[in-house]
């Protein structure tokens, strides 16, 4: 029977009790939520090659290299191909407004060092035989309608031609992207033209390299290659940091913003907001039953029965709220993932993280129940009784 | 059927501490009332009667003195014994009627007898019995919300005696109720102690309430006074 009058308590306010269910059923959803896609982040960058490092100046990835670099770095035991890539940061003359990624790389070793990309549309040899050609991601092509063969003219930012007409680069092959290491939104041409461009006077620009991908070869230590490399510029004249992909990535990343830390600080901020809303919830229902507590006691039931009694409240509402957010967890799973799993291919619901959400609900429940609990468990039965309501 | 419960004060002291004064609100009151009567407790605001109900009914202690109900010194009783004590030998009625709002007439009544032990179905028998007694078989399944004044009262007085206890202490039970209601609430307590001897102390400020008592006990700056034999019991009292 305290359990029956319990949950008549619970009752009593309907609406006040869904509202703390339903709030507690957001969180645990959120909590879920943030979880998966902090789950998803790593794993997608996990996704990286592990047999290719990365090679950017020591100071940032804004400072170029020099390009003198490039055959130091190939004689390196454990090399097998390096490959440049140059930010263009140029601007699609039909679409000023938008804005897609531009890289010139090394023609003859990019499509070999990355074999997540796949050939959809054209030829490999279409690209590599042709100065000015350029191949396209996929999801890229379709936005912008393009076709293969096609010429896309592209205003210099950085890089200027010096007649002042834009960059015009020639569709010779659109490509897919098995892996998330390569989206299917860039375009890439030859480092070759811009250089040439640069070198003849048809174009105005910084005489380097962003940064260079090396491809390790097979059972090479690559931790071990990559200091190696770096030893190499200890004395200059520019240092350089050489990393693994992954790392590299997450580096990228965090260069955003901790994305992941702040998802957590999001997480933990909406689990203090519902704390603090149940907290008073509770406090305000441990208040009105003040007097009800104090006719229990005169009555004959102990302190313990009695502040139980709220703590078992917060509980069964918190946990009605779990449930309740498990079950939206469940409906929305489907969904979520469909329309996620294409940029975090790595974003899943996982069950520990749901039950990581519930136990913090009844966590929740229970610091929530024993803070009013302990109150009218101290109060004596006279001064609960003398509470006026 | 228990034997009528005596109640002896012996010497009890009761202070209070406010803003640094000591206010003492019982002085080394000495007291004898007799098992299976039925005393009304008189006196200006502040006397200390509710205070005094309280120490009787173990629901306070004492800071000095002996407070023995059927023999038993409650005085020494830790809060637990006095919790489990309270169960068995007490019934309170309040002045608000002090009724779970959520609960219904007869799951109110049913409430103490969850302390005892006895199962479900002789507790739901046992709350039907004292409901009766009140004259509200009627009125089992209403919360207290649907029921006027007088009916609460009677509900709070059936929970008093669901337990069958031998002492029931009322502070100021008509308090909140008009004249016609308050007398069937009296007639029904005047019952109780007739019938089934319960020992009765029941605080009042009014002269009318307490000529339904056997003897009125007048209690002034936390001194007993005096006991009286109530001479104008109404003739209905039929004693
Ligand atoms: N918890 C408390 N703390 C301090 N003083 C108290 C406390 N309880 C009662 N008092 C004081 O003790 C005195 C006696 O109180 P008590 O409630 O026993 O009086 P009463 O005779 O029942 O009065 P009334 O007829 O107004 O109900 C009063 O002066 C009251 O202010
Ligand atoms: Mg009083």
């Amino acid at each position: 029977m305290p359990i029956k009058l319990m949950l008549r308590n619970v009752l009593a306010h309907p609406l006040r009790a869904l509202l703390t269910i339903g709030s507690v059923m957001v969180a645990v959803f959120l909590i879920t939520l943030l979880h998966a896609a902090v789950a998803g982040l790593d794993a997608t960058l996990q996704q990286a090659s592990a047999n290719r490092l990365l090679v950017q100046s020591a100071v940032s990835l804004f400072v170029d290299l020099p390009l003198s670099y490039q055959q130091k770095i190939a004689a390196v035991k454990g090399v097998e191909a390096i490959c440049k890539w140059q930010w263009f940061g140029g601007r699609y003359e039909q679409d000023k407004g938008g804005f897609f990624a531009q890289f010139g790389v090394d023609h003859d070793t990019f499509l070999l060092s990355y074999p997540e990309i796949e050939i959809a549309e054209g030829s490999a040899a279409g690209f590599t035989t042709e100065r000015t050609a350029c191949i396209v991601g996929c999801d890229l092509a379709a936005k912008y309608g393009w076709k293969l063969d096609q010429t896309v003219p592209i205003a210099g930012t950085i890089f200027q031609r010096t007649d002042g007409k834009p960059w015009e680069f020639v569709i010779r092959a659109i490509y897919r992207s098995s892996k998330t290491s390569i989206d299917q939104n860039t375009m890439y041409f030859h480092y070759d033209y811009l250089r040439e461009s640069l070198e003849t006077g048809g174009a105005r620009g910084p005489e380097g390299v962003g940064v260079y991908m090396l491809r390790v070869l097979p059972s090479t230590d690559t931790l071990q290659l990559a200091s190696a490399v770096d030893a190499l510029f200890e004395n200059g004249p520019q240092r350089v940091q050489t990393t693994t992909e992954a790392e590299f990535n997450r580096q990228f990343v965090s260069m955003l913003g901790d994305v992941p830390g702040l998802l957590k600080l999001i997480g933990s901020a909406v689990l203090f907001a519902i704390f603090f809303a149940v907290l008073n919830t509770m406090i305000m229902a441990g208040r009105e039953r003040t007097r009800d507590s104090g006719v229990l006691k005169a009555l004959g039931f102990g302190n313990l029965v009695v502040g139980g009694m709220l703590v078992f409240e917060g509980l069964l509402v918190c946990g009605l709220g779990a449930i309740a957010g498990a079950a939206v967890v469940k409906l929305l799973e489907a969904p979520f993932q469909a329309i996620l799993s294409a940029r975090l291919p790595g974003f899943a619901f996982s069950t520990q993280s749901l039950l990581l959400g519930c136990g913090l609900a009844m966590l929740i429940g229970l610091v929530s129940g024993i803070v009013p609990g302990l109150r009218v468990a101290r109060l004596t039965t006279v001064q609960a009784l003398r509470e006026v309501d | 059927m228990n034997q009528p419960a005596d109640i002896e004060i012996r010497h009890v002291t009761k202070c209070y501490s406010r803003g640094g004064q000591t206010l003492r609100v019982l002085d080394e009151l000495d007291m004898q009332m007799a098992g299976g009567t039925f005393y009304a407790l008189m006196g200006p605001s502040g006397s200390g009667k509710t205070t005094l109900l309280n120490l009787v009914g173990g629901l306070d202690t004492a800071d000095q003195g002996e407070v023995v109900i059927a023999g038993e010194n409650i005085a020494q009783l830790s809060s637990g014994q006095l919790a489990r004590w309270r169960a068995n030998n007490v019934g309170f009625v309040f002045q608000g009627f002090n009724l779970l709002p959520v609960l219904t007439a007869r799951e109110n009544v049913e409430l103490p007898l969850l302390l005892a032990p006895i199962n479900r179905r002789q507790r739901r028998a046992q709350a039907e019995r004292a409901l009766e007694l009140v004259g509200l078989s009627d009125r089992m399944n209403h919360k207290p919300s649907e029921l006027s004044g007088g009916q609460e009262q009677r509900v709070a007085i059936a929970r008093a005696i669901a337990t069958a206890p031998s002492v029931i202490l009322a502070d100021e039970p008509t308090g909140d109720l008009d004249r016609v209601t308050a007398d069937q609430v009296l007639e029904l307590l005047q019952l109780l102690n007739q019938q089934l001897k319960k020992t009765i102390l029941m605080v009042t400020h009014d002269p009318r309430a307490a000529s339904f008592a056997d003897k009125i006990v007048h209690l002034d700056k936390g001194k007993l006074g005096r006991i009286d034999d109530n001479p104008t019991r109404p003739a209905t009292a039929g004693r």
